[in-house]
């Protein structure tokens, strides 16, 4: 893993960005702003689930009206992160909140997927209703936490010094 | 005058707790972020349901009454989360215009939430003509700006 990073890390490409100085705060930006699009929508998709609010809404609605608007955000999400990683891949490798992040996202997605194919299946039964399945209530409780944890460990990749101990016992960016 | 008052401002007390304490900041910080997601969410249901997207079979003033609730708090947790980081960083703020910027469109953002925007969501659909999607796009971008104005307070100043 640590080659790849400094591979990366001594490409052309990777060196532009990082010495340009308006790609970092261009791509951080829209960071930002595309993960309101997918991060506000799915988190009313969540409380939905949970029963706090929209509960007038056929349940099955939102996945096919709002879904594609979230997903176009995830997109944008994952290309700046990308490009932000991309830039400096150094300055992330020993970072971390940006390897909790990462973990985060991806139990996050397994939580998608596995309310996608196993749960969502009886969505007929209960679309209308306010009496949501336990199981659906909590795939979103466990969805609402886990991008808030995604947003919040987003935000602390910045705080390079505020690493927890153990992590720096192991001296992983040295 | 302003000056002053953002002098007076970084000077108190709770402005340098707030430097002082390492974790005071990034938490706030992260909490305000949280609360933009909130935020965000709930001016978009309604945003892009006056656009004639996302969730066009309800209706649009159910939507609007359901959503005014968490835009009104979501927009309370950003200003609690807000303060703090004024006072804490008052002269870099005052010194920084996208920060005016920023406080600019917010309070046109919301005067315009109060006025007009939520009168066409609230209104009979399709009394309106074409209004309900300038509105919306309008909505749109005004607290988009605000978004990117705020980044960029850190990332420029
Ligand atoms: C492949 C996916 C992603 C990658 C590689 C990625 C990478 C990054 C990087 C490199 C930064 C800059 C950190 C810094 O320099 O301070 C960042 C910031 C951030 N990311 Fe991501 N990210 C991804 C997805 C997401 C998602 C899905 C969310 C939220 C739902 C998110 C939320 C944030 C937040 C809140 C920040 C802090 C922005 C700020 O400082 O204002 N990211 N990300
Ligand atoms: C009156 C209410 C608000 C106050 C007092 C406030 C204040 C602040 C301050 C002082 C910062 C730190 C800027 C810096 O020095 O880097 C900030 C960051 C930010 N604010 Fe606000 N804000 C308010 C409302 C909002 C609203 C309504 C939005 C969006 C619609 C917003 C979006 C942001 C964003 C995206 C950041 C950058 C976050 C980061 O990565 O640190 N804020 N705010």
């Amino acid at each position: 893993m640590r080659s790849l990073f400094e591979w990366v890390d001594a490409l052309p490409s990777s060196i532009a960005l990082r010495e340009s100085l308006n790609a970092y705060p261009t791509m951080l930006t829209i960071h930002v702003v595309s993960m309101c699009l997918f991060a506000g929508l799915i988190a009313y998709w969540d409380m939905r689930l949970v029963g706090l609010t929209l509960r007038r809404v056929p349940v099955s609605n939102i996945p096919t009206r709002l879904f594609p608007w979230a997903l176009t955000g995830y997109g944008i999400n994952l290309i700046t992160g990308g490009l932000l990683l991309y830039s400096q891949p150094m300055r992330y490798y020993g970072n971390f909140y940006f390897w909790a992040k990462m973990v985060l996202m991806l139990i996050a997605g397994i939580n998608m997927f596995w309310f996608h194919y196993a749960t969502y299946k009886s969505v007929q039964a209960w679309d209308q209703g306010r009496e949501i399945p336990l199981n659906a209530r909590l795939a979103g409780v466990v969805s609402l936490v886990l991008w808030a944890a995604v947003v919040v460990t987003g935000r602390m990749m910045a705080y390079s010094g505020l690493m927890p101990q153990w992590w720096n016992n192991l001296n992983i960016g040295a | 005058m302003l000056q002053s008052f953002f002098q007076w401002m970084q000077g108190l007390p709770f402005s340098a707790w707030m430097l002082e304490e390492t974790w005071a900041s990034p938490i706030i910080q992260c909490a305000h972020l949280v609360a933009l997601v909130a935020f965000a969410g709930a001016v978009l249901v309604v945003d892009m349901r006056l656009l004639g997207r996302g969730l066009i079979k309800t209706p649009l003033n159910q939507l609007a009454r359901e959503m005014d609730r968490w835009m009104i708090w979501s927009f309370v947790a950003l200003f609690v989360t807000g303060a703090p980081q004024v006072l804490s960083t008052a002269l870099k703020q005052y010194y920084s215009p996208f920060f005016w910027w920023k406080m600019q469109i917010v309070i046109i953002g919301l005067l315009f939430n109060f006025t007009i925007r939520r009168r066409v969501a609230f209104a009979e659909e399709g009394s309106l003509g074409h209004w309900p999607k300038v509105v919306g796009f309008l909505s749109i971008g005004m607290w988009t700006g605000v978004s990117v104005y705020a980044r960029l307070i850190g990332l420029l100043s």
